[in-house]
């Protein structure tokens, strides 16, 4: 069973140190006992955070998250937090193959992933992947609509760009290479001023 | 930046990713199983041999040579293990029905083997589902249940759209039955033999000459029979809105964040090194994103993982870091093994144009991070080479040399298409 520290679970789940931190002293997260850099959290806890994202992502306000987590089981989070468990297969290979050569069509057990498309060893320097971006297919609700005259079906979306917890910048992709330069201005000036506040 | 554990390896090409614009960066995974005394036992095997009987297969003594080499073969399974035997053209004929490899059953299949002789047509689907249905009937969750496939033609009887069969064998090896291929001569399709091992979670092997179908059943066989981890699966899993893409030829589930990576069965100390992409959010500068990389096998002789981090950085800190050559030969290699395979169907279609291009368009992405690495030009000089060699018409059986060098590349395999070992 493999535990983890606060640095680990934080890049693990995207979330900072300090908001990791402050779950554990609301108590969404069970505390460590004493905390230090050897510290090291459980599996479990790995599990509860992101229960938590995927809730906050559902915009379920931090009390009903906490009443929630203290409702459930440890195997009840890890099943929740959507850990990459297999998927229940339907039917035998027995069955499977008696049925192809009985001349019928078995139900198949899952979507295939389409084929891996080519990706550029150095794409990140052209802004936009080959591929669509999570945000492409569930833009989160505070996205802002849409410009108007956006083609239906466009392959782009919104990214958001943190300046401070209370400032965003919002950038649609992808972006012509002057525009994504202009971007990078831009953060970087921002970023400046919050420097010098 | 480098992460052990005794069976996992993982390096990255460039440790930066960037905070305000979405990355990819490559992770060479190398996995290696276990050696042959770390297991007491070694898994069972439960075999299907399917043979093809068709009329070609009389040429050249092909069909006499497999069905030596497959007496070969099922001399060499133990008590233990079980087996079957199947033949087919047009009609398909169970010679042998899957039972416990005995002395006596042993001795029968070869006996009635010794009667069957090459005629009709090619009914691949049906003696590849009699082959699977006499595996699966007596499914063993702890053996190595599979079939091996020979074929020198065409499938022209039952099922033969590639991408239904392939499917088929996708299901299969879901459901635990796993499929290898072995083609004969140049009168084969490669790309549904290939389609059917990979999605199969088996091996294909090419035989160019009738002469050579022992050697390479033997090594197949010698394969089955020195399994020491089962259904290896790969797991990768990092922040949300990671996005990953393997290179290679296995079977992937995505999931939210990372997915499964399906690697089949390993022999004793087989090293297997493959490529995956990975497309990151965004994300602060200064923060670390970490990616954990979770093997384990059925057999629970493999078990461990290790985990990589990448920081955000900004732009100028991005394009001044500093790279891993040897991943970026890997992932080179593994772009140009790609197109090479992809160049081979492009050709038989007569799009010469478009072979040339797409192999001169890797050339030169290469080329853009190359500098002055020796490794890394030859690959770029050998793909501007093949670009041209590729632009007209080319003999069917090169199309089935390069198919499957480029596939055994692509499986981390020897250049017979033999697994490749730890020295």
């Amino acid at each position: 069973m493999p535990d983890y520290s606060l640095s680990e679970l934080s890049a693990l789940t995207g979330l900072p140190v300090r908001t990791i931190r402050y779950y554990v002293a609301e108590g969404l997260i069970p505390s460590p006992g004493k905390e230090g850099p050897s510290t090291r959290y459980p599996d479990t806890t790995l599990a509860r955070l992101r229960l938590i994202l995927r809730l906050r992502d559902a915009h379920q306000p931090l009390a009903a998250i906490r009443a929630r987590l203290e409702s459930l089981g440890d195997d009840e989070v890890i099943a929740l937090a959507g850990t990459d468990t297999e998927q229940p297969r339907p039917g035998s290979a027995l069955d499977y193959v008696r049925s192809l050569l009985a001349g019928e069509t078995p139900a198949a057990s899952e979507e295939r992933a389409p084929p891996p498309s080519y990706v550029e060893p150095d794409a990140d320097i052209l802004a936009a992947p080959s591929y669509p971006l999570p945000s492409e297919i569930e833009p989160p609700a505070s996205m802002p609509p849409p410009r108007p005259g956006a083609a239906l079906g466009e392959r782009s979306h919104w990214d958001r760009v943190v300046i401070t917890p209370d400032i965003e910048l919002h950038v649609r992709r992808p972006l012509s290479r002057p525009a994504n330069r202009m971007v990078d201005r831009l953060v970087a000036f921002a970023r400046q001023l919050k420097e010098e506040e | 930046m480098t992460e052990n554990t005794t069976n996992l390896t993982v390096r990255t090409d460039r440790r930066l990713v960037r905070a305000i614009h979405h990355s990819t960066r490559y992770a060479l995974v190398e996995i290696t199983a276990p050696p042959a005394n770390a297991a007491p036992v070694r898994p069972r095997v439960n075999v299907a041999f399917v043979l093809d009987r068709s009329g070609s297969m009389g040429g050249r003594n092909k069909f006499d040579l497999a069905r030596d080499a497959l007496r070969e073969g099922i001399e060499r399974l133990a008590a233990t293990d079980r087996f079957a035997v199947v033949v087919y053209d047009t009609e398909i004929d169970v010679v042998a029905p899957g039972r416990t490899a005995d002395a006596t059953a042993k001795e029968a299949a070869i006996r009635r083997l010794r009667d069957v002789g090459p005629r009709g047509g090619t009914n691949l689907s049906g003696g590849w589902l009699r082959g699977a249905e006499q595996v699966s009937s007596a499914l063993d969750p702890e053996a190595v249940n599979r079939v091996l496939l020979l074929t020198d033609g065409l499938a022209n009887a039952g099922i033969t759209d590639r991408t239904e069969l392939e499917r088929h064998a996708g299901e299969l090896r879901a459901r635990g039955v796993s499929t290898s291929t072995f083609g004969v001569g140049e009168d084969f399709d490669e790309r549904l033999l290939g389609a059917m091992a990979d999605a199969g979670g088996g091996a294909f092997r090419f035989i160019a000459n009738a002469a050579e179908i022992p050697a390479l059943i033997r090594s197949e066989v010698g394969e089955l029979l020195e399994v020491t981890a089962k259904d290896v699966e790969l797991r990768i899993s990092g922040p949300d809105g990671l996005r990953v893409e393997p290179l290679a030829a296995y079977r992937f589930e995505r999931s939210a964040r990372g997915g499964v990576l399906h690697v089949g069965d390993l022999v004793a100390d087989q090293v297997v090194r493959l490529v995956l992409a990975i497309g990151f959010p965004l994300g602060e500068p200064g923060r670390d994103v970490g990616v954990e990389f979770a093997i384990r096998d059925r057999a629970g002789s493999l078990d461990g993982s290790a985990t990589l981090a990448w920081a955000f950085a900004d732009g100028i800190a991005n394009d001044h870091q500093s790279r891993d050559r040897d991943v970026d030969r890997v992932v080179a290699r593994t772009y140009a093994d790609r197109a090479l395979r992809d160049a081979v169907d492009l050709n038989r279609r007569g799009e010469w144009d478009a072979a040339r291009t797409n192999l001169a368009a890797v050339a030169r992405k290469i080329h853009r991070y190359a500098g002055h690495d020796e490794v890394l030009r030859g690959i770029v000089a050998e793909l501007e080479r093949e670009a041209e060699a590729w632009s007209v018409a080319r003999m069917e059986i090169d199309r089935k040399q390069m198919y499957s060098r480029s596939a055994y590349a692509l499986k981390s395999r020897m250049p017979d298409g033999a697994a490749q070992r730890r020295p």
